[in-house]
């Protein structure tokens, strides 16, 4: 009996394998092999899985190869890249926390444009958003920066170092230029994964913190009298981003809800004259002596992908705005992003 | 009942796949219920969510369950959860005893799993609310309080102690990162070693280095020339495993489950902690104390009744608050994710049907488990039979094959695998206590955050004794838990005194 089941696991076993060679045998591809795409996320409950699994699902059609997305986190994920990524079978996808850590001057974050190749971008998360208790005495982003500009001190749960980051940063800048000095009355309170941003908030150890429309609307729909009941005050994409969701939201909030905290009708000056916003946006790196014919090949697929309108559904669905350019174009808007807010990081450092 | 008519087929055949999939990845030292979980995560992309969550279900209860299985036969915890397992686990093999410790293990873990489960779908918002109620300071309490049983642990009170300590300190070398709110800044690193040790020494390496790789260099000291006859399990000799086992034994399932369910509702704080949590409080409320590390079925029953309580457990914030109680609720919420459904305070009421489903996967998850592993046990205790100079290649093979695969192919994790196996080795010779150090590795870095970002938040010591009622009776908890050993040590002295003097 155990020999027979030996032997009929063998056979299963040498059918997948002569199956699955025959896959990579059959596909075109310039890509040899599997693709690996390492994410800069360890969660995969997160945007950056979720996103990152909607492309790879669609280039594995495409392409006709496996494609796996592992979530390995920032560090693990560019080690993977410097040591594999060369053969072109190891990618990976990340936000704007690639660059804004080195910004920040975090250990692990170096400048991307300098060693690695920039691919292309696929998709926004118009969701970043900052968050008070449903009681607080704050109701907008403008009542949060009066708040300081009179001395009170407000305190911020960030993950610091990357996205959440930015906004405190924005924040603090409004401070100091309409009541210049009183930058101090806004304090960072470092943190890490959201529910520790949330239980702070719980506790009444932050006044404010950093969230998204995905992980904490469900909370805002609370009563005021739950202690875990929230409020948005702030998010941080533009009024175009959140234009392009769809009509009904996200949950029970609607798109023309979500509207009300976005520049122009919330105010989170950038200067005297424009509103600070920031898109969270998602985007291939590669090792910089990766194959150009992949790197083409990817780029092709991708316009394709994004030609047929099919993805754009899945995303949307998911709360995402799709947002494809292929890898130069990707490369020049991403390095010009990072200058615009380098300034603002470098004034507030 | 209207949701069953939602249910496929497909649903009733993914539970057991899941489950018996689970089990090798609990059972293989190295590969955990969150690798297997991760793993096969992407395949619920193309499945339903009902269908996707009976496949990760069962992949969980069968995870956490399969680690028993090393634990309790080759003294290796096959998941972290299941170190308090091989305690009494192995010695019970030692002593001809390998098919009930098995037997009685996988009972207690039916037991605390459905336990649970029911917890889980009674109680669920309820007990959301309570975990709120746990800040830094209540969450660095109990870790001090798990910390404790390094006390009673201990065959040597300061050497056990040392021990643990140095176990936190060594969990501590790597990054302060910057994803759990430090300063992204390296401790206790040579300049040479940055690279390699970002992230500090992985768990699984460590554990599997201390436990399976120490132990065989050990027995390679003593050499294997020739097979010892007298000393061969025979299982045809091995006494049949009968519920009487579990007589007298109701308050300690019980405890352990509620335990496990307890701990695992609190995020961020291990299901590692709720194994020895239980482990110990079976220890203090025995009439037999002294017979636990020795083979006492209590111990084992403690053990795995927690850690199976925990799945229950750790998917109460899942579904209440959207937040994971351990590590692979962590990775399960991908499968929300993947299909778009947002997981919060109000999943439950606007998703009943999920909510119902994900019961009901539970409880099958945990019924297949049983029967799957109750029924495998004569072909799994074979495994004590098979000669040492076969079995120990094989265990060094899986050992090294899982220290690899854990972070994704990582060569630095199988130096750490054989770094931590010669420690054992030579520690073991000068007396550092391999236990009290494990629960200190596992359980310094979480310790450090919430004790580091208690005092960012309060900004003072006294906090930790006046910050809420929970806190004052996880004062006392930790009180009676410490004076507790040094009782029990200053008695097992004057015992030894006592017999010297005779």
């Amino acid at each position: 009996m155990f020999k027979l089941m030996v032997k009929k696991g063998a056979f299963l076993a040498a059918g997948l394998m002569i199956l699955s060679a025959s896959n990579a045998l059959a596909s075109d591809s310039v890509i040899k092999g599997n693709l690996r795409i390492v994410i800069g996320s360890k969660s995969t409950g997160g945007d950056t899985y979720q996103n990152s699994s909607i492309v790879a699902n669609a280039l594995a059609k495409k392409l006709g190869i496996n494609v796996k997305v592992d979530a390995v986190g920032s560090s693990a994920g560019f080690k993977a890249v410097d040591r594999a990524g060369v053969k072109g079978n190891t990618i990976m996808i990340f936000h704007d926390q690639a660059y804004l850590g080195y910004l920040y001057g975090k250990k692990g974050y170096f400048d991307i444009f300098n060693k690695y190749i920039i691919g292309p971008s696929i998709a926004i998360n118009p969701g970043n958003a900052y968050l008070v208790p449903k009681n607080s005495p704050y109701q907008t982003a403008e009542d949060i920066i009066n708040a300081c500009g009179n001395g009170t001190k407000v305190r911020v749960a960030i993950q610091p170092g990357g996205v959440s980051e930015i906004g405190y940063t924005a924040l603090k800048n409004a401070v100091s230029i309409i009541y210049p000095g009183k930058e101090k009355n806004l304090v960072a309170v470092n943190t890490g994964s959201q529910s520790m941003k949330n239980q702070l908030l719980f506790d009444g150890q932050a006044d404010v913190i950093n969230g998204s429309v995905q992980a904490n609307e469900q909370y805002t729909r609370l009563p005021e009298e739950d202690q875990k009941a929230m409020r948005f005050v702030w998010l941080t994409a533009r009024k175009n981003t959140i234009n392009q969701a769809p009509k009904a939201g996200m949950g029970a909030t609607s798109r023309d809800q979500l509207l009300k905290f976005v520049d122009p009708i919330t105010n989170v000056p950038l200067d005297k004259t424009t509103n600070f916003t920031f898109d969270k946006e998602f985007f291939f790196l590669y090792n910089k002596g990766l194959d150009p014919k992949i790197i083409a090949e990817i780029d092709n697929a991708l316009t394709e992908i994004f030609a047929s309108g099919e993805i754009q559904k899945t995303q949307k669905k998911s709360f995402f705005i799709p947002d494809f350019m292929p890898s130069k174009e990707a490369e020049v808007y991403f390095k010009d992003k990072m200058e615009r807010y380098k300034i603002i990081i470098n004034s507030m450092q | 009942m209207e949701f069953l008519t939602d249910l496929s087929m497909m649903y009733f055949l993914l539970i057991p796949i899941g489950v018996i999939i689970g089990i090798f990845f609990g059972a293989i030292p190295g590969m955990t219920a969150t690798m297997a979980v991760a793993v096969c995560l992407p395949l619920t992309y193309s499945l339903n969510l009902n269908e996707g969550l009976a496949l990760l279900l069962g992949l969980y209860v069968g995870g956490i369950s399969g680690g028993l299985v090393p634990a309790i036969l080759l003294n290796i915890p096959g998941t972290p959860s299941s170190i308090t397992t091989t305690f009494d686990g192995y010695p019970m093999t030692q002593n001809n005893q390998g098919a009930i410790a098995l037997k009685t293990a996988i009972t207690a873990s039916l037991f605390g799993g459905i336990l649970s489960a029911v917890i889980l779908f009674l109680f669920a918002p309820i007990l959301a609310d309570v975990a709120i109620k746990f800040s830094y300071i209540e969450k660095f309490l109990i870790i001090f309080l798990a910390l404790t049983v390094i006390a009673s642990l201990s065959t040597n009170l300061l050497a056990g102690i040392f021990s643990g300590v140095l176990g936190v300190l060594i969990s501590l070398i790597g990054v302060y990162s910057i994803d759990v709110g430090g300063n992204g800044e390296f401790r206790f690193v040579p300049g040479i070693l940055e690279y390699y040790l970002e992230t500090g020494f992985s768990l699984l390496p460590v554990l599997i280095g201390l436990f399976g790789l120490g132990a065989i260099l050990k027995e390679a000291e003593k050499g294997t020339k020739e097979e010892d006859t007298s000393q061969k399990v025979n299982l045809s000799n091995q006494q049949k495993f009968s519920m009487k086992i579990f007589k007298g034994q109701f308050t300690n399932l019980t405890r352990s489950g509620l335990i496990g369910t307890f701990v695992g509702m609190l995020p961020g704080v291990g299901g590692s902690a709720a194994s020895v949590l239980s482990y110990t409080q079976a220890k203090n409320f025995s009439k037999e104390p002294k017979k636990f590390g020795t083979g006492a079925p209590q111990g084992v029953i403690a053990s795995e009744a927690a850690n199976n309580g925990l799945t229950g457990g750790a998917l109460i914030p899942l579904l209440s608050l959207g937040i994971p109680g351990d590590s692979t609720t962590a990775v399960l919420i991908g499968a929300f994710t993947l299909q778009g459904i947002q997981v919060g305070p109000l999943f439950i009421g606007e998703n009943l049907g999920t909510w119902n489903t994900m019961i009901l996967g539970l409880l099958l998850a945990n019924i297949v488990m049983f029967i799957t592993m109750f029924y495998a046990i004569k072909y799994i205790a074979k495994v004590v039979t098979v000669p040492k100079y076969i079995l120990y290649p094989i265990i060094i093979m899986m050992c090294v094959v899982g220290s690899y695969a854990i972070n994704y192919g990582n060569m630095f994790d199988v130096w750490t695998l054989l770094i931590f196996g010669i420690f054992a080795y030579l520690g073991g010779k000068i007396g550092i206590e391999m236990a009290p150090f494990i629960i200190g590795f596992i359980l310094g870095k979480s310790a450090e955050i919430y004790f580091v970002k208690a005092l960012e938040s309060f900004g003072t010591f006294e906090i930790f004794f006046t910050k809420s009622p929970i806190a004052m009776f996880l004062w006392v908890l930790i009180i009676i838990s410490v004076g507790y050993s040094i009782y029990s040590a200053l008695k097992g002295k004057k015992i030894k005194k006592a017999i010297e003097n005779k």
